[in-house]
């Protein structure tokens, strides 16, 4: 197990820079999740890690050791590919035994290894069968048990789950956590699903065009993004957003008004003068369905009633801006009529809509800092 | 009532059923009818006629020739030393060329499947041998073998290959070469383009995995690589093979089966026999004896990839 260290990593693909710079420190048996749209750089900063891109500046560690330079093979790690990647003419036990074979390792050590493995992720009585004979769940069990055998510092994960039907995919997404929990080995988890992200991470590094946006635990990420890519990435239902002008109201309190002139009540934050254009950030779960105006609502035009089973999410629209709602009760407004809509005022982000970063409350009375 | 109609109309329709049953298995046959004529008529035909030619006597000069002559022309291949050393030139020559066609194409194709600058132009330009008619590059090749109009041979004696420069097409011992070396360049980009496209078809991720995995370039040929152009190594060396062996262009522009029958193969001999000494009926003979050979020898191949695929699974 070994802990690894990014410094100032850069990837460009000729006149294309694809990485700008990556600082990241990965401890040792911690379990880090990249996550980012599509085309940000994920995969390419993990296979620099596994050495199957050049470095273009800057060094990466591998327990203390710059692998800037070292062959794949060399690296100590194991990765897991989205397609697998497993050798299509070489059986299950011959494909989780290649690395060791090629290791030059004892046969009765190779064979208590692969059974070993085998009895771990239940492939024991697939390990004659060649990779097309087999399901795509255990392909991937196969790919994973490939990895496993070797018993390397790190493990790589490129999207490996993203292959498998939703059912299969929660499943694995434990199994690998518990895994992880069990062999403790330092991992990189690629993946653009944000609940991936949030359910198997000890910390989310959130990625966009190459930068790192935010790095930190499922739940500090989720309750305080630090710009709106990452407020929007993160959580679905995806966060609401509004944009107004900031104002404040007493030592206590601020509002964003909106286009439209309503009033939305904020917390303070330090860095926010009067007139300064703001965004307006609310999760659906942090807007409530009111009587009427009198408790401070809003008034917004009922768009769609989407039940979802646990919940039910209607969508509204707001200042001429469609506005999702996260309920446990079941409403049945008609489409068209009008609600009064409240805004959790402890709980709402505020960001500054020009840099896009947040402001957090100034008042460290606050719920949220 | 109902029962009643239904016996009273049992036997009509059993009869009705009987002739449409026939019809039905009668009518696919009429659709395909004029594709099987024509097949029959453009593939078999010339076939079964050319095998009937090597049981008559057929000589063009001769205009009493044409009868019935059963398997006196076989009989006359087993003690015809020619017919036997042109089997012996085949082998060599099939194989030979079939070797280095194929070593060749190889390495051309791993080469090929390197990104490097102006691929694209260069996989064009391995085309080439293709793009030049067979008779033009066999009298290409003979003039490069002669040393009053070629260089090789003069090339060759710089080398310290030859003691002086002569044509090598010339020497018995040595002629095959010739015809042998213009196979090779015409035969591999063949060899090239096919295992360049079994080449591309491989996941560059098995290469990948393979490489974390801890094999070096060479572990990875063998444990990736060759299993994977396996199938088309097989194939196209057994099309290549029946192919060369049938090709005798190269050697008839060449060396002409010469000098002193050194260069015959039993498709040039076939052509000698044929067109030279005008006797259809015993170069018929000679091909059917080719067609055997060959036959025996696709199937042979073809039961020992049945047999290893086999047991693979
Ligand atoms: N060989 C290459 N040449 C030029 N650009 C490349 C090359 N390989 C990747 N890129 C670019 O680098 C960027 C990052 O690619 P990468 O594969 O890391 O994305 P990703 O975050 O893994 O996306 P996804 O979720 O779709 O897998 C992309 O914009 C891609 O177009
Ligand atoms: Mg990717």
């Amino acid at each position: 197990m070994a802990s690894i260290q990014i410094e100032n990593a850069r990837k460009s693909y000729g006149a294309v820079d694809v990485l700008h710079g990556i600082d990241l420190n990965i401890s040792d048996g911690e379990f880090i999740v990249l996550v980012g749209p599509s085309g940000c750089g994920k995969s390419t900063l993990l296979r620099m890690i596994a050495g199957l891109e050049d470095i273009t500046s800057g060094a990466i560690s591998i327990a203390g050791t710059v692998v800037n330079e070292l062959q794949p093979k060399d690296r100590d790690i194991a990765m897991v590919f989205q397609s697998y990647a497993l050798y299509p003419h070489m059986s299950v036990a011959e494909n989780m035994s290649y690395a060791l074979a090629l290791r030059k390792t004892a046969k009765e050590k190779i064979s208590d290894a692969i059974s070993g493995v085998a009895e771990i992720l239940g492939l024991t009585a697939l390990l004659d069968r060649r990779p097309k004979a087999l399901s795509g769940g255990q392909r991937q069990r196969v790919a994973m048990g490939r990895a496993i055998v070797r018993k390397p510092q790190a493990f790589l994960f490129d999207e490996p789950l993203s292959n498998l039907d939703a059912r299969l995919r929660e499943q694995m997404r434990t199994e690998i956590r518990k895994l992880h929990r069990r062999l403790g080995a330092t991992s990189v988890y690629v993946t653009h699903d944000q609940i991936e992200a949030m359910t198997m991470a000890d910390r989310i590094v959130a990625m966009h065009d190459g930068i790192i946006q935010q790095v930190g635990s499922p739940v500090e990420i989720y309750d305080r993004p630090a710009n709106i890519f990452v407020a929007s990435f993160i959580g679905s239902p995806a966060m609401n957003f509004l944009e107004g002008s900031y104002e404040i109201a007493d030592a206590t309190t601020a509002g964003i008004r909106l286009s439209d002139g309503a009033l939305i009540s904020v917390l303070p934050v330090a860095d926010a003068k009067p007139g300064q254009a703001i965004t307006l950030g609310a999760r659906p779960e942090h807007i409530s369905i009111v009587a009427d105006a009198q408790s401070g609502g809003l008034p917004a035009k009922v768009e769609l009633i989407e039940p979802m089973g646990l919940s039910t999410l209607v969508h509204v629209t707001l200042a001429g801006k469609p506005i999702k709602i996260f309920t446990m009760d079941r409403p049945d407004y008609p489409v068209d009529s009008f609600i009064h809509i409240a805004f959790d005022m402890a709980k709402i982000h505020v960001f500054d809509t020009a840099s896009e970063k947040r402001l957090p409350p100034a008042n460290a009375a606050g719920i949220l800092t | 009532m109902n029962t009643g109609t239904q016996t009273g109309k049992l036997p009509v329709e059993r009869r009705g059923g009987f002739s449409r049953k026939f019809s039905g298995i009668i009518e696919p046959y009429l659709y395909v009818s004029p594709a099987l004529v024509l097949i029959i008529a453009v593939m078999l035909m010339p076939l079964i006629l050319g095998l009937s030619y090597a049981f008559r006597d057929i000589r063009i000069l001769n205009p009493f020739s044409g009868g019935f002559v059963g398997t006196a022309h076989f009989e006359a291949l087993i003690s015809d030393q020619a017919f036997l050393d042109a089997l012996a030139n085949t082998a060599w020559w099939t194989f030979g060329s079939l070797l280095f066609q194929f070593g060749l194409g190889l390495v051309l194709a791993l080469l090929l499947n390197r990104q490097f600058l102006g691929r694209r132009l260069v996989q064009a330009l391995v085309f080439l041998p293709w793009a030049v008619p067979t008779f033009l590059s066999g009298l290409n090749w003979a003039w490069m073998f002669n040393p009053v109009v070629g260089p090789l041979p003069h090339w060759m004696t710089s080398l310290g290959l030859m003691a002086e420069p002569f044509n090598i097409l010339s020497d018995p011992d040595l002629a095959m070469w010739g015809p042998i070396i213009a196979n090779i360049w015409f035969g591999i980009p063949f060899f090239a383009i096919t295992l360049l496209a079994a080449l591309q078809s491989i996941p560059k991720e098995l290469y990948e995995a393979a490489s974390i995995d801890g094999a070096t370039t060479r572990q990875q040929f063998i444990s990736i690589t060759l299993p994977f152009l396996a199938p088309t190594i097989a194939i196209t060396l057994m099309l290549r093979t029946i192919w060369i062996a049938n090709f005798a262009d190269l050697i008839v522009v060449m060396t002409n089966g010469g000098p002193a029958d050194s260069t015959q193969i039993v498709a040039s001999y076939i052509f000698t026999q044929a067109f030279r000494r005008l006797d259809f009926g015993y170069a018929s003979a000679i091909a059917a004896v080719l067609l055997v050979l060959l036959l025996a020898y696709a199937l042979s191949v073809i039961a020992l990839r049945r047999a290893m695929t086999h047991t693979d699974s």
